[in-house]
């Protein structure tokens, strides 16, 4: 009676392998694991040389676009059929184009990117096959301004076609010396 | 068989929750398992802006910028000191014993010593992969002033490396 008993007894499943083989991976894992994910942002210097001959007349000026980023703000050049329909040169001290919301920017966020992307949708409407923007800095802008600046020319995330993709402003960043 | 008594019986361990939680971290785990080209050793010296760029890194000379040093590829170059302006706020810049002009010159030496590196390597393998494009992977923090940046750039530059990939946190994840 009692040897039958012991014969339909249930055996415990033997976790003790598994619970090895699990603490095994779990540090392998976890030296594995990656929490924040990197990314990169292509910029080039600007070219050094003679300026190559355009074989075919433009029909349009090219556009030389080009922001300057000083402590009151963003100054947008080069786009003066967009910025001044009117054709009135802008005055040199006219101010920034897009200036902080507060003057002078306190921190990176002070910087109005929005009203610069918004500029430069439509001044990619005017040109849309340029692609280059050349930023000028001056010397002691943060280099976070400089990358949420670069975020704010070369797309805009709030304009997304049908894919789901957002819209490409000005994707080719190069970086010029700098003002002062 | 004899019953066994009732004060001798040993409950065995019960490692079934356990089991649970061991699965769910696995679980876990191996969702944020990823093995990239290049890591980031994060430090108070140098926390790395936030882009929404989506452009993954590919392996180049890897440039760090803290706010106190700059290394090359994982070995030490040189220190940054700090120099106050006008209104007596400081900032980091290069020391102007290390700089000939806009030039930094113990880094223009390391990197020319990694650009005739690479070019060696080009020219072994004779393979389109490993072809000498002049590419560097700069890890800066996000405080520094332009001034830093551009003139690490500018060295750079000098010794042929053009194409800039500035590494960032990405946002959108």
């Amino acid at each position: 009676m009692a040897g039958k008993r012991a014969h339909i007894q249930e055996e415990p499943l033997n976790l003790v392998p598994i619970m090895n083989l699990v603490s095994i991976l779990i540090p392998f894992l976890l030296m594995a694991a990656q929490f924040v994910t990197l990314a990169v942002i292509d910029s080039t210097l600007p070219a050094i040389g003679p300026p190559q001959e355009v074989e075919t007349p433009p029909d349009k000026p090219p556009l030389m676009l080009s922001v300057a980023v000083t402590n009151e703000g963003f100054t947008v050049m080069g786009a003066d059929a967009v910025l001044n329909p009117q054709g009135a040169p802008p005055s040199a001290d006219a101010g920034p184009t897009v200036p902080c919301q507060e003057r002078p920017c306190q921190t990176p966020q002070s910087y109005d990117y929005k009203a610069l992307t918004d500029l430069l949708n439509q001044i990619k409407d005017e040109y849309p096959d340029d692609e280059t923007v050349i930023l000028v800095p001056e010397s002691r802008i943060p280099y976070e301004v400089l990358v949420l600046l670069m975020d704010a020319t070369r797309e805009d995330v709030n304009k997304k076609d049908d894919k789901g993709k957002s819209r490409l402003l000005f994707p080719n960043v190069v970086i010029a010396g700098g003002a002062g | 068989m004899k019953k066994p008594r009732r004060g001798t019986v040993t409950d065995e361990l019960n490692i079934t929750s356990m089991m649970d939680m061991f699965t769910i971290i696995l679980v876990f785990l191996l969702k944020s398992y990823s093995t990239e080209d290049i890591s980031v050793a994060a430090s108070g010296d140098l926390e790395l802006p936030v882009s929404t760029t989506m452009v993954k890194p590919k392996l180049a000379v890897n440039v760090v910028v803290s706010k106190s040093s700059i290394t090359v590829d994982g070995s030490a170059v040189m220190a940054l000191t700090k120099k106050p302006d006008e209104t007596g706020k400081e900032w980091i810049a290069v020391p102007d014993e290390e700089k000939k002009g806009q030039m930094i010159t113990r880094l223009y030496d390391r990197l020319l010593e990694k650009a005739e590196q690479a070019k060696r390597i080009a020219e072994a393998t004779a393979s389109e992969e490993h072809a000498f494009k002049g590419e560097i992977l700069m890890q800066c923090d996000k405080e520094l002033p332009f001034s830093v940046i551009r003139e690490v750039m500018y060295t750079a530059g000098q010794a042929q490396f053009s194409n800039f990939r500035f590494v960032v946190y990405s946002s959108t994840s």
